[in-house]
């Protein structure tokens, strides 16, 4: 089997790449491991998606459904319950699948885009130390289990991470009946957006702790009590500072990583901070034709963000497929600087079509009032004045291509304004 | 009415069952816990040490090197893992280049092969990731890492399918002995009789022992270890397993690339009091931390996945205690088996065999070497997975996609003679959930298979032990 385009992932990211990349003209084909498109949507059930994309407030599944539809209509084609087992790249991508209907088989793709998404960061990344009973578990996986299945992970709550999906399931959990102790963050801000800490702690009187971590866990088969500290400067636990909860589930929502398993054949140029591929203003990265989106390249705030971006990338990768633009292309980096995490793009491809560059960026830490510069050649090329600017916050700008010159990195940094 | 009882599934009792079975014997193995193979043996270095660091002519020194040698055979016998790695004892400086001396003589007179002192230039040859400041190191090509649940795990299957019984969920409460028979009590309510008791009851052995012996020939210290495990993506980082030289506490923090990829970091060594805790600390993070970045700077703690603790079964004896009762000579101890307990297990197991049981033993007519293993789908070649999968569709549906598992693998571990249906017991058997997102997109697929493979609710399975159920039905009332 022989496809243009193939999407490895079938959520809001996959489903907008796809249409982003139709042309009645392509071959086009997306791939969902689960038995449903849609992804993690599904599990989604309360409002607040679509604003940026449709100009309305929808629930997760009413979003996904609103894509599924559009891809109905374009007679996008897909499979479901299969999984991709390896990609190796020869003169095409050679993409290995299984699935129970078929078995294991292979298709070869002209362009491959991955939209396979993140997974939840779990207690072995953080250091919690104690027993390891039963009742810990990441926030989503309490999600899904509550609005897929039907079931209640405990009924005494206490969730580590004032993530959105952390500040989402204390409302949910506590709207089915079960008990929301408080909420712990190691950090003095909350990452999550600020209408859901007045929606879903405030309306339903859940103490938020900020500058506080789990520092024990007890129970030996079951979980029965956590102790929490605050934390100093350094993140530190402050002896002295102890509070216990006796709670028979602790839910983490400390952070989500992109889900770009390395298959054996296929290994491309990664970035330390989003821990997923290099990529250019197309979302090519350094293997030629293997694009990367959505919460597959860096974690997103909002689904209409991550459609945006894959809509782009599918376009993208439409484009280059029509160019046939094989040969490589001159490069130049783009460097975070000054309160600055991350950009994305990480590198600009000087090609013949790109008319302007969208940059993606977080700070490093709360800024009031500061100035975003962009510089090359040591030369202010594009400034703005931005206002409460914050980690937990995506920011972007747009920027003029034919500003840029080929010979020389630019930088993105923050200036604070002191007031 | 039993031959032999013996108390503990770890890599002891699983050992000693397996080469007890070949004999025509009737032998019951008791395990307190819901699954077999619960313990030390899952939570510790996993390495079939060389034997450098034991005083020669001590019970350990002499298993230790003999189970080594041992192991290649166990490879072929029970299909098991074994990472030919060698070990390198490091020397920070020219001050620890006296001690690696001395060490390398008692690895001499323990008879290790192969031992040497590389110096400097070949050690970062060997592994150029560690310190460029080592000095030199003891090499010890004998040195190889395993899988210890699956070496325990096959040898129980292989007991079973010559005529062994095991029981879990079958803690010993009590034991009494009269007209020449053993009464072992379980669960404070069943009873059964038997000729011998092997207790290899590891951290509990005392307890067991107390239940017969009026004066105890050893008490049990239990030290606890804590790890580190680093994810799979690390491959290949380091070869050999690499130990600073060894300390009063033992042999101090090292590095152990794993059978599946994973690198251990650990472990600490903290005498406790309670046998159960198998909590980690602050204190243990810490301490692995400080210690492993003397021997290397190219750690990637970034990739930890998760961290564990075991409990050592050390004893006041100091060597394993390997006797028959004075009180009852047909209750053998084997005790007090802690490091170098794995690499000694199956010389444990053949020593008690030949050098402690007061019996004449005949071995049986038939025996069967065929048992089933662990072989998951993606191990196997492409010739074999095209046929597998013709026969078993549902070995094209991954579930475990960390740790490419699929849903047959799962129906084969919930299915096989020593099956589970836990979380936790499927995790043991096939992986689902020990990979990067440890089980964060499986669990509630293996959830489910269990469920339905075993014909119960999804309220009603459990994580690991019993009442440990993860779902719980919404109250309708609210």
């Amino acid at each position: 089997m022989k496809k243009d385009i193939v999407i490895i992932g079938g959520g809001a990211a996959g489903l907008a790449a796809a249409l982003g990349a139709y042309d009645p003209s392509l071959d086009m084909l997306i791939i969902e491991r689960g038995a449903m498109l849609g992804g993690i949507l599904g599990q989604c059930i309360h409002h607040g998606f679509g604003l940026e994309v449709y100009k309305e407030e929808l629930t997760g599944p009413e979003f996904a459904n609103k894509l599924i539809q559009e891809c109905h209509e374009k007679k996008i084609p897909y499979v479901l319950d299969t999984t991709v087992i390896d990609i190796e790249k020869k003169a095409s991508f050679i993409i290995l699948l299984s699935s129970i209907k078929d078995g294991l088989y292979h298709i070869e793709a002209k362009k491959v885009i991955l939209t396979t998404g993140c997974y939840e960061r779990t207690r072995g990344a953080i250091d919690i130390p104690g027993d390891r009973p039963k009742g810990i578990m990441p926030a989503g996986s309490a999600q899904r289990y509550l609005n897929m299945e039907g079931y209640l992970v405990g009924k005494n709550i206490f969730i580590l991470g004032s993530g959105d999906i952390g500040l989402i399931m204390a409302r949910r959990m506590t709207l089915e009946g079960a008990k929301v102790h408080g909420v712990a963050d190691i950090m003095p801000y909350s990452n999550g957006l600020t209408r859901n800490i007045v929606q879903c702690l405030d309306d339903y009187q859940i103490p938020l702790y900020l500058s506080h971590t789990v520092t024990k866990i007890e129970g030996r088969e079951r979980l029965e009590r956590i102790t929490i500290n605050e934390v100093d400067q350094n993140y530190q636990p402050i002896i002295g500072t102890e509070k216990t909860f006796e709670v028979d589930t602790l839910l983490l929502s400390i952070g989500l990583i992109p889900d770009v398993k390395l298959f054996n054949h296929l290994k491309f140029d990664k970035h330390p901070i989003t821990k997923s591929a290099i990529v250019n203003q197309h979302y090519e990265s350094s293997i030629k034709g293997l694009y990367v989106c959505g919460n597959a390249l860096h974690v997103h705030d909002l689904v209409d963000w991550v459609v945006i971006e894959s809509k782009h990338c599918g376009s993208q990768a439409k484009m280059n497929l029509i160019h046939n633009q094989n040969d490589t292309l001159h490069k130049i980096d783009v460097i975070p600087k000054d309160h600055i995490r991350y950009v994305i793009p990480q590198l600009i491809s000087f090609d013949e079509y790109s008319e302007t560059i969208e940059l993606k960026f977080r700070s490093t830490k709360k800024i009031t009032e500061g100035t975003l510069e962009i510089i090359q050649h040591d030369r202010v090329i594009y400034s703005k004045k931005m206002k409460h600017v914050v980690p937990a916050e995506m920011k972007h700008v747009h920027l003029p291509f034919h500003m840029i010159q080929k010979d020389a990195p630019i930088l993105v940094s923050m200036k604070e304004v002191c007031s | 009415m039993k031959d032999y009882v013996i108390i503990g599934s770890g890599i002891i009792g699983s050992l000693i069952a397996k080469e007890l079975s070949k004999y025509q014997v009737d032998i019951m193995v008791l395990e307190k816990e819901n699954d077999v193979v619960n313990g030390q043996t899952v939570a510790n270095s996993a390495i079939i040490h060389a034997g450098y660091d034991l005083k020669p002519g001590t019970l350990k020194a002499k298993l230790c090197v003999k189970g080594n040698a041992m192991y290649d055979d166990l490879e072929k016998e029970l299909s098991i893992p074994l990472l030919k790695t060698g070990g390198l004892v490091v020397a920070k400086n020219e001050k620890e280049l006296d001690d690696l001396k001395r060490i390398y003589d008692q690895a001499i007179q323990n008879g290790i092969k192969g031992v040497s002192i590389i110096n400097q230039e070949t050690l970062r040859k060997k592994e150029p990731h560690l310190k460029s400041s080592l000095v030199a190191a003891l090499d010890l090509p004998t040195t190889k890492v395993t899988f210890p649940w699956q070496v325990a795990m096959a040898a129980l299957t292989f007991a079973k399918a010559n005529g062994a019984q095991i029981k879990t969920n079958a803690k010993v409460t009590n034991i009494t002995y009269q007209n020449g028979m053993f009464q072992v009590e379980i669960n404070d309510e069943e009873w059964i009789e038997t000729k011998h008791i092997i207790s290899c009851a590891g951290v509990f052995s005392d307890h067991i022992a107390r239940m017969i012996e009026g004066i105890m020939p050893y008490q049990i210290l239990p030290r606890k270890g804590e790890y580190y495990v680093l994810d799979k993506r690390v491959k290949g980082l380091f070869q050999h397993v690499i130990y600073p030289l060894p300390n009063k506490k033992g042999k101090g923090v090292l590095i152990v690339p794993q059978t599946h990829g994973n690198i251990l970091l650990g472990p600490t060594s903290t005498d406790i009091s309670d046998k159960e805790d198998l909590s980690t600390t602050r204190e243990g993070y810490q301490y692995i931390r400080e210690e492993v970045i003397h021997l290397s700077d190219d750690i990637p703690f970034e990739e930890i996945i998760r961290s564990f603790a075991g409990v050592r079964a050390k004893s006041t004896y100091e060597d394993f205690y390997i006797k028959a009762s004075k009180k009852y000579p047909s209750f053998y101890h084997v005790a007090g088996i802690d490091s170098p307990g794995l690499t000694a297990a199956p010389a444990i197991a053949s020593y008690l065999i030949e050098h402690i049981l007061d019996e004449k033993l005949v071995l049986k007519k038939h025996m069967n070497l065929e048992i089933q293993g662990f072989k998951l789908f993606h191990e196997h070649n492409d010739y074999d997975k095209k046929a597998l999968i013709q026969s078993y569709p549902k070995h094209g549906h991954i579930v475990c996609k960390c740790e490419c598992v699929t849903e047959q693998d799962i129906i084969d571990a919930i299915s096989h003679p020593i099956g589970s249906d836990t979380i936790k017991g499927i995790k043991k058997r096939v992986r689902a959930g020990s990979g990067l997102c440890q089980g964060g997109y499986c669990e509630h697929l293996v959830l489910k298979i269990i469920a339905r493979e075993t014909n119960q609710d999804v309220t009603k399975i459990n994580y690991a032990s019993k009442n440990s159920n993860i779902l719980n039905a919404i109250d309708e009332e609210i």
